[in-house]
């Protein structure tokens, strides 16, 4: 039941047409043009929910290659930003994006502290900020459309669909071109799992994306985990503390009055 | 009073640092954290969160400190640094209780945790405990008030629940000193391996007690001199070794945790000789300083050595928070202006908040009540 979005790289020409369509929909403002890295806008930001990262790097068969990674929201199965929200603002919704509530954040930038892939962006201009990121268009999945960018990508390296038939898809794809694609699917199991399956014919480790958003040392557990390991043990130390407090202070209580009846005596 | 001209100009200062504090603070609530502050997506968390919050909670933890060493440990002959200790928490909370305020990003909504939970998040539990602990030392406060004015029935209905004071006070800071450190679970990838580590909540819990302990020893000092009185140095040679002994057991744990792990700690970047200020100057050297009797047992040395305790708590708290970052984060982060401003004007208003009550309400002077103070309650106080 869980959407997901297979990008394949291979397929990508770098048109940035995905880029002008998220700013459509979410009628998000054009940031000036500063170039960069041959990709603009230079980083993600409350308003650019998505870019594609411009990468030149040696190839498989050697000399140099241009390879396009799209970034946005890695909208993973088991998020951390949903794990960490005090108040529940962030909440990964069975059919697949990762949603944040307006009216419940208190401003608190612990998702932005803790998101694996620092996805969560502030509206620092603004004096009422709140939270902005790819939100996996969850407002046109409702209404049975493909993302914005799915639905304009003119090669079909944005491929929209249930998560497991994408998975087959992927792997498909690998076994028939094992000379164009890496046999590894980032995504698959990176954090738990994500919405966001990615294919390449370079090593993500070799396209030098680990600043740039797209790491390679996660590991496969979800980094909410942690949280959730401490908050298990929480109960436990609050009896423990307060048990032990309470007994001692008794305890001691009861000393005193024996030594002072003593003393009486 | 003594030095009363030092005194008076002192306070003056305070109020003029109180003040432009609050035009900082009103100019960041109207014109928002992105033009007052220099936080970005980069440094989403910055001063506030480093000093009002991680570092202010920290040094503040002496309110639970001496209800556990002097109601569970049994150790009565501290009791006169109970009532203090309380203050100096109160006003400590008080100040993290408005750092906090203005460094969220929609204030007003502060109270969105108590009805939307989500108890999976760690900050959700800090924020419960913090608001808790909060009301339980402004409930202490308001017992030294209603025995000030002598309002017997309050009292007398405080003293009955008081030992419930006392052992929420106990647990809920043992978990909200913790848990801050835990915060710091979720992110290891982005923090240097020197501060990224799992026992980064232990460590969070012992370096508060050496916050509290330090602090204690410094207001005790301080005020003795403000208000002439004379001196605890009895009883506060004996808490600095209690305190020694702190840093040593967090510098046992610290040593076990980095070679356990693997981490390689000698290097020349700014980074490490952070680490080094941290672990070397701040920590090894009023530890060691404290074994000189002449150090343990005068004004100045005590002074001297729980002032280092405090640096160190200090940077513990900054290195884990901002250090910890640097071979991450490609931009730098400074504070800005208002940051700074808001940060020294919360120190001031703790200052005169703790004078204030020093002044009205029963710290020091033995309590003559018609009837027995709070701590009567309890068994050979």
């Amino acid at each position: 039941m869980s959407k997901a979005m297979l990008i394949d790289t291979t397929r990508c020409i770098g048109c940035r047409s995905c880029q002008v369509a998220c700013k459509s929909w979410n009628c998000l403002p054009g940031v000036p043009a500063v170039f960069s890295e041959g990709s603009n806008p230079r980083y993600l930001s409350s308003n650019t929910y998505t870019r594609v990262i411009f990468r030149e790097v040696v190839r498989p068969e050697g000399g140099m290659g241009w390879y396009f990674v799209k970034r946005q929201c890695m909208h993973c199965n088991d998020p951390a930003c949903e794990s960490v929200c005090p108040v529940g603002a962030l909440r990964k919704n069975e059919d697949g994006p990762v949603t944040y509530d307006d009216s419940k954040c208190i401003g608190c930038r612990y998702c932005l502290m803790a998101c694996p892939f620092q996805i969560p962006k502030y509206q620092w201009e603004s004096a009422v900020p709140l939270v902005r990121k790819c939100t996996f268009c969850a407002d046109r999945l409702a209404i049975g459309l493909s993302p914005a960018c799915a639905a304009t990508c003119p090669t079909q390296a944005l491929l929209f669909g249930e998560r497991s038939d994408l998975l087959t898809d992927a792997r498909q794809r690998i076994e028939a071109r094992p000379d164009k694609y890496v046999r590894h699917i980032y995504g698959e199991t990176t954090v738990g799992g994500t919405s966001m399956l990615y294919l390449t014919t370079v090593p993500f480790e070799q396209l030098g994306l680990e600043l740039r958003g797209l790491r390679t040392d996660l590991g496969d557990v979800p980094y909410g985990m942690h949280g959730r390991q401490w908050m298990g043990k929480v109960p436990f130390i609050a009896l423990a503390v307060g048990g032990a407090a309470l007994g001692l202070y008794k305890f001691n209580q009861r000393r005193d009055k024996v030594q002072q009846a003593g003393k009486e005596e | 009073m003594a030095g009363s001209k030092g005194v008076g100009l002192s306070r003056s200062i305070l109020y003029t640092l109180v003040a432009l504090g609050g035009m900082a603070g009103l100019t960041r609530l109207i014109l928002g954290l992105g033009a007052t502050t220099n936080l970005s997506d980069a440094y989403p968390w910055g001063l506030w969160i480093s000093f009002d919050v991680l570092t202010g909670v920290a040094l503040a933890s002496g309110g639970f400190i001496m209800s556990a060493i002097i109601y569970v440990f049994n150790l009565k002959k501290y009791q006169p640094l109970l009532r203090p200790a309380k203050l100096s928490a109160f006003m400590g909370y008080l100040m993290f209780m408005v750092g906090l305020f203005l460094d969220l990003g929609l204030p007003w909504r502060i109270w969105h945790p108590m009805v939307m939970w989500n108890p999976q998040s760690i900050l959700f539990e800090v924020s419960w405990c913090v608001m808790l602990y909060t009301t339980v030392l402004g409930l202490d406060i308001l017992i030294f008030a209603l025995e000030r004015w002598r309002m017997e029935r309050g009292v007398s209905f405080f003293r009955n629940i008081y030992v419930l004071l006392i052992v929420a006070g106990i647990m809920l800071s043992t978990l909200h000193q913790s848990s801050l450190g835990a915060l710091y679970l979720l992110i290891p990838e982005k923090m240097s391996d020197i501060w990224a580590t799992k026992a980064i909540g232990l460590l969070f819990f012992v370096s508060a007690i050496v916050g509290g302990l330090s602090v204690i020893t410094l207001e005790s000092l301080i005020t003795a001199r403000i208000y002439g009185r004379k001196p605890e140095t009895g009883i506060l040679s004996s808490l600095a070794r209690a305190m020694a002994f702190m840093m040593l057991t967090y510098f046992a744990i610290k040593v076990a945790d980095i070679s356990i792990r693997g981490v390689t700690i000698w290097n020349m970047d700014a980074t490490h000789l952070l680490f080094y200020l941290e672990m070397f100057t701040a920590l090894i050297l009023p530890i060691l300083l404290l074994t000189l009797p002449k150090a343990r047992n005068t004004t100045g040395g005590l002074l001297w050595c729980s002032s280092l305790a405090a640096l160190w708590v200090v940077l513990t708290r900054f290195n884990v928070s901002l250090t910890a970052y640097a071979g991450y984060r490609q931009i730098d982060y400074f504070p800005s202006l208002v940051e700074i401003t808001v940060t020294v004007a919360l120190v001031a208003l703790g200052i005169l908040v703790y004078d204030l009550g020093a002044q009205y309400l029963p710290i020091y002077e033995p309590y003559r009540p018609t009837s027995r103070p709070i701590e009567a309650s309890l068994p050979d106080a």
